[in-house]
């Protein structure tokens, strides 16, 4: 532009917003930084000291039967013997294995299932419902099913994860999607988005922490469904998985290593929880500007 | 001058008693800068929306010969996961702008609305002014002849908002575009517009109309423009008295 009259007047203007701009940006980031990852981590950390203590001291004190109560250190030492057996780390990884790949179907499959409910409305209202009350339903109950139709092979297994999970992920998606307000929808379309430009830059993003909390519940549902099924079915050409661990230490009846295995399949939990789930939502909740809810 | 945008007998009902337009007829000039002002529920929203094509006129034609116009609401709606800068992109990709030129178009765009380092911030760390001003630069992004603003400043303090009317002004004057601007608030019609459009309370019709030629840049509380501005007021107040009356 020229600098005419009112070039003075214009620059001015354009000044004092940018001085006001400034203001509002400078009390951004170095404030929050620092405490996240410690603060996340100590409390549990303390809590589960606190609780061995508790029982370690209880066992000192009224010196219960060990083969019935055994003490922190026979818990431990179990797990240490089971470690260098070979049976719990082979567990680990079947275990590991057969969750994160069926978790991985899952949600292939659970994705596609969301977007279809979301995309034809007529399916939705036939086949919503179905999946909620399969989100309630435990998968366990599939496992007698699926040991008749697939016989005592992983595809059992991979059956009852899908059956835990995809309800999760896909009602998931759907919830997701159906909170995008509608004034961002609008705005995709005011900006000229067909519609799968729409779902890739629009409605997808804008649903993704629903979509998040989805496969968040999806992991729960499928790795307790993955242990209760390696619980009840053992043998045959099936893996040797965390659950049948826990099976073949009951039979032998090692108290010590029933509870290192399941202490073993906690530790796992949180580890994954902690480790995966919670720093991706906070990462996608803060961007976002929302806070978590603790 | 060619026509940016012509209505021609345009009627809108949503419900089949009343229409909340009706047979209006309107011409805007390209370049002009027209400002629509009316109580609440007269029909102004649905009257950009028409332009805008979000909506289908039951009866007459809307014809903007330019395609279609972009637009910018009263919430900024933002896409709160991608930063300004991102924003600015996405109107670009969608527009089909190439991976190469984005980012100079975006930062330039930026710049247009004097926000040229704040294109790494995210939504929610910029006030309402910035967020307003972002998606202002989105809207000029889809390079479309017609800008239509429905009440775009509405819930921003007096002070920003005359920083914005500036921004705009400039904004208009440097793009050429043509701007449909629906306010409530009279003194913004009268800051902006080269033209002020009122619309009756109720039956969708327009009831006067102005043309403002004070030279420009204006400010807000000069007497040319608060003297029209006044006019205008007691010209809606006559309109809201019309319908609270029956
Ligand atoms: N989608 C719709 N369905 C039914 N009625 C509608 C719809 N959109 C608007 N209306 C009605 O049309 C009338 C005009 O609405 P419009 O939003 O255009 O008013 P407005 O002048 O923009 O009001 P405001 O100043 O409050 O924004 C209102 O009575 C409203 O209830
Ligand atoms: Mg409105």
């Amino acid at each position: 532009m020229s600098k005419s009259p009112d070039g003075t007047a214009a620059s001015d203007t354009r000044d004092l917003e940018h001085r006001l701009d400034a203001l509002q940006l400078l009390p951004s980031g170095a404030v929050r930084r620092t405490p996240n990852w410690w603060s996340g981590v100590w409390p549990p950390a303390v809590a589960v000291l606190l609780l061995l203590t508790i029982w370690q001291t209880y066992c000192a004190i009224a010196q219960p039967r060990p083969d019935l109560y055994p003490s922190v250190f026979d818990v431990a030492s179990a797990i240490g013997a089971n470690w260098d057996s070979g049976r719990l780390p082979a567990a680990l990884l079947t275990s590991l294995t057969r969750g994160g790949l069926g978790f991985v179907y899952a949600i292939i499959l659970g994705t596609i299932i969301g977007f279809l409910l979301v995309e034809v409305p007529l399916l939705r209202r036939a086949f919503g419902p179905i999946i909620s009350g399969l989100q309630v339903l435990p998968s366990v109950a599939w496992v007698p099913a699926a040991i008749l139709w697939f016989g005592l092979t992983d595809a059992t297994v991979y059956f009852v994860i899908l059956m835990g999970a995809v309800p999760s992920i896909a009602n998931g998606l759907v919830d997701g999607i159906r909170q995008v307000p509608s004034h961002i929808r609008r705005v995709g379309v005011v900006l000229g988005a067909g519609p799968v430009a729409l779902h890739r830059y629009v409605l997808f993003p804008a649903a993704l922490p629903g979509y998040l909390a989805g496969l968040r519940q999806g992991w729960a549902f499928a790795w307790r469904s993955l242990m209760a099924a390696e619980i009840i079915a053992t043998g045959g050409k099936l893996g040797f998985g965390l659950g049948s661990l826990l099976q073949q230490n009951r039979e032998l009846a090692d108290l010590p290593g029933v509870l290192a295995t399941v202490l073993t399949i906690l530790a796992l939990g949180i580890v994954i929880e902690v480790g995966v789930f919670t720093p991706i939502q906070r990462r996608v909740l803060l961007r976002r500007g929302l806070t978590e809810a603790r | 001058m060619t026509d940016a945008i012509t209505l021609t007998g345009v009627s809108k009902f949503f419900d089949p008693s009343r229409p909340v337009l009706d047979d209006m007829s309107l011409h805007v000039k390209q370049g002009q800068f027209i400002c629509v002002v009316g109580v609440s529920g007269c029909g102004k929203s649905t009257l950009l929306n028409l332009i805008a094509g979000l909506e289908t006129a039951s009866m007459g034609s809307v014809d903007v010969p330019s395609g279609r116009a972009s637009v910018m609401f009263q919430d900024p709606s933002l896409m709160p996961w991608l930063t300004a800068r991102g924003n600015v992109e996405l109107a670009l990709r969608l527009r089909g702008v190439g991976r190469n030129e984005r980012a100079a178009e975006a930062q330039r765009l930026l710049t247009l609305v004097n926000l040229a380092d704040a294109g790494d911030k995210l939504p929610h760390q910029l006030s309402g002014g910035m967020k307003q001003r972002v998606a202002l630069a989105r809207a000029l992004a889809q390079d479309r002849e017609v800008l239509l603003m429905d009440e775009p400043f509405a819930a921003l303090d007096a002070v920003t908002r005359d920083l914005l009317h500036d921004e705009l002004e400039r904004v208009w004057r440097e793009t050429g575009r043509t701007i449909v601007f629906v306010t409530h608030n009279v003194r913004e019609a009268a800051r902006l517009g080269d033209r002020v459009i009122l619309m009756t309370a109720r039956g969708g019709k327009i009831a006067r109309e102005w043309e403002i030629d004070v030279e420009r840049p204006r400010l807000i509380e000069s007497p040319a423009v608060s003297s029209l501005a006044g006019s205008v007021s007691s010209a809606l107040r006559a309109e809201l008295a019309k319908v609270s009356n029956v």
